[in-house]
């Protein structure tokens, strides 16, 4: 069992109040590294346990208006200490979502964030609302994460997160629709502020930001001389991200002081604490969780049990 | 025909262990036993996540079909491909594991007709498994591999008909066909043999040839399909193969590894932009 540092600045192991919601703990799941939050939810462990055990909240993955095939494969690939992914975006679209996938959350009391990406900022503000619409009384749906940096998608992506303005644009517009929900921006790490950004998504009306979305990275198979991913780079997650994620959320706490969530290269207790004590409310498990189904459940447990 | 959603297979666990023994079994074939917290069941053409315990600089777990299990004890044949399973090889008897198994859609039971088995490298654990869970002897089952002292021949009984692209010689006098092993269930059911089933397993190429054969013949054909995995639990979209029907896709570990091979897109499989 860890012991808790007495240099905490608060208790992390109670629930968090982020914007109008509570939500029930500080250890989330990030998106596109738990699916859903439906996947996962047959698999147990010798004593028993529950991927979904002590989550505060299962970020889902990121929903686009219409569905997306994705990307042709190979889409992941593995570095030392890093993965590369190019997934592209495959998801059910927004109608399915709310049709199928949210009564399901709902019924199985999953705490859950929805992550949503679009195009035109306006198109952010059609997503909030026709979600907003179709799971007005979910009560597990505590919020919405914008990814306003998945780096995969030729049409919008990276350049438009990149930019201040577009990022108030974006987050405004779903504001708009998404009373009584809390609302993160999702940030990427690819510019050179990322507390410009932050504070553009604050004055667009942001309750906190999620920090950081993934590196861009690129591997080469020397057989062929040619990049291993299809579309030639991609996204880089994984434990050599940590170092890169604290100085973000760092950054971001140091010079606007609003509400971050951390993530990336979170696998353990010892990981979360970092992001903890550099001033960050809360902590996603993100590539961890693929490899292994119980990790963010293992890290709220361990949180738990510290005294 | 539909993969088996056997509701006997039981539901996936993480379970902590140990490995318990490592050993060549072929020129190119390693054979691992791992001693896990529980005793494990597993269907035919289901598989494992496995990762070595507290590795952190290997990011994913790696999907392994299974050979067998035994109380609390799984057994698995792999290949040294890369970083991961050369860390396998090397980590020695003792050294830590978790593993996330039983794992997709198993290969199902036999109904009345033959089945032909068609197994090449890595493929050959989960038709090995089902030879000696269900095979009968109307069933042909067939092995290939590059030059014959690939094929771990202590696991593959009498009952196997043997192949290779390069045979180098024939070691304990039984027979290897020289060629693949397609080509070798070409040779032993030619035009006008009675139906069979098969169940392929192997490198795309074999599973390519197995469903061009199927399809000529108008058999049914059942595939397991090898691709790099992430999550080997159906979250990360990682381990897509193209769908036939629509341009989508489907996952390997979730909604495979075994399809019926006229749910895949032939055309597309490998083809877009595969390194």
């Amino acid at each position: 069992m860890t012991k808790l540092p007495d240099w905490l600045a608060f208790d992390p192991r109670g629930p968090l109040r982020l914007g109008p919601r509570t939500f029930p703990g500080r250890i989330w799941t990030a998106s596109g590294c738990f699916g859903y939050g439906l996947d996962g939810a047959d698999l147990g462990t010798a004593g028993g346990g529950s991927p979904f055990d002590g989550l505060g909240a299962v970020v889902t993955k990121t929903v686009t208006p219409q569905a997306r095939r994705g990307n042709p494969p190979p889409r992941l690939w593995e570095t030392a200490h890093g993965a590369l992914n190019s997934i592209g975006l495959e998801n059910v679209g927004l109608a399915r979502f709310a049709d199928e996938i949210v009564p399901v959350l709902e019924a199985r009391g999953v705490p859950f964030v929805a992550s949503l990406a679009a195009t035109r900022p306006e198109e952010f503000g059609d997503l909030a609302r026709r979600l907003a619409a179709a799971a007005a009384g979910a009560a597990h749906w505590h919020g919405v994460e914008l990814n306003l940096s998945c780096p995969n998608v030729a049409e919008g992506g990276v350049d438009f997160g990149r930019d201040p303005e577009t990022v108030e644009r974006c987050v405004a517009a779903a504001r708009e629709h998404l009373a009584g929900r809390a609302l993160l921006a999702k940030l990427t790490p690819n510019v050179g502020s990322i507390a410009r950004l932050a504070a553009a998504a604050a004055r667009g009306g942001a309750d906190g930001v999620t920090a950081i979305n993934t590196l861009i990275g690129m591997d080469v198979d020397l057989r062929t001389g040619e990049p291993v991913l299809p579309r030639r780079r991609g996204g880089y997650s994984g434990p050599a991200l940590l170092p890169v994620a604290l100085a973000r959320v760092d950054e971001i706490v140091q010079e606007t002081g609003l509400p971050v969530v951390g993530v990336g290269g979170v696998a353990t207790l010892e990981d979360a604490l970092k992001f903890f004590a550099v001033g960050a409310v809360a902590v996603q498990v993100g590539t961890a969780q693929m490899s292994d189904p119980f990790a963010a459940a293992a890290v709220a447990a361990a949180l738990a049990a510290a005294g | 025909m539909n993969p088996s959603a056997d509701a006997t297979a039981p539901p996936a666990r993480r379970l902590r262990g140990t490995i318990a023994d490592e050993t060549a079994v072929s020129s190119s074939m390693r054979r691992l036993d791992l001693e896990l917290e529980e005793p494990v069941a597993f269907q035919p053409g289901q598989f494992c996540m496995l990762n070595l315990a507290g590795e952190r600089a290997l990011v994913f777990g790696r999907p392994f079909s299974l050979l067998a299990a035994s109380g609390r004890r799984l057994s698995l044949l792999y290949k040294v491909v890369g970083r991961g399973t050369a860390r396998l090889r090397d980590a020695g008897a003792g050294a830590p594991v978790t593993c996330l198994t039983p794992l997709g859609r198993p290969f199902p039971a036999p109904d009345e007709r033959p089945r032909l088995l068609l197994a090449g490298g890595v493929g050959l654990p989960p038709l090995i498994a089902w030879a000696e869970r269900w095979g009968r002897p109307r069933d042909l089952r067939c092995a290939g591999g590059r030059d014959g002292d690939d094929l771990p021949r202590g696991l593959l009984g009498p009952g196997w008909r043997l192949s290779a692209d390069r045979p180098a010689g024939e070691p304990g006098g039984r027979a290897v066909f020289a060629g693949n092993v397609v080509e070798l269930a070409r040779s032993l059911l030619p035009a006008g043999a009675p139906a069979h089933v098969v169940l392929a397993c192997g490198p795309l190429p074999l599973l390519r040839a197995a469903a061009g054969l199927a399809d000529e013949r108008g058999w049914d054909c059942l595939v397991s399909v090898e691709e790099r995995m992430g999550c080997g639990y159906g979250v990360c979209r990682g381990c897509v193969v193209p769908r036939a029907g629509d341009d989508g896709y489907a996952t390997a570990c979730k909604d495979g590894p075994v399809f019926d091979a006229r749910a895949l897109d032939w055309a597309r499989f490998g083809g877009e932009g595969a390194a």
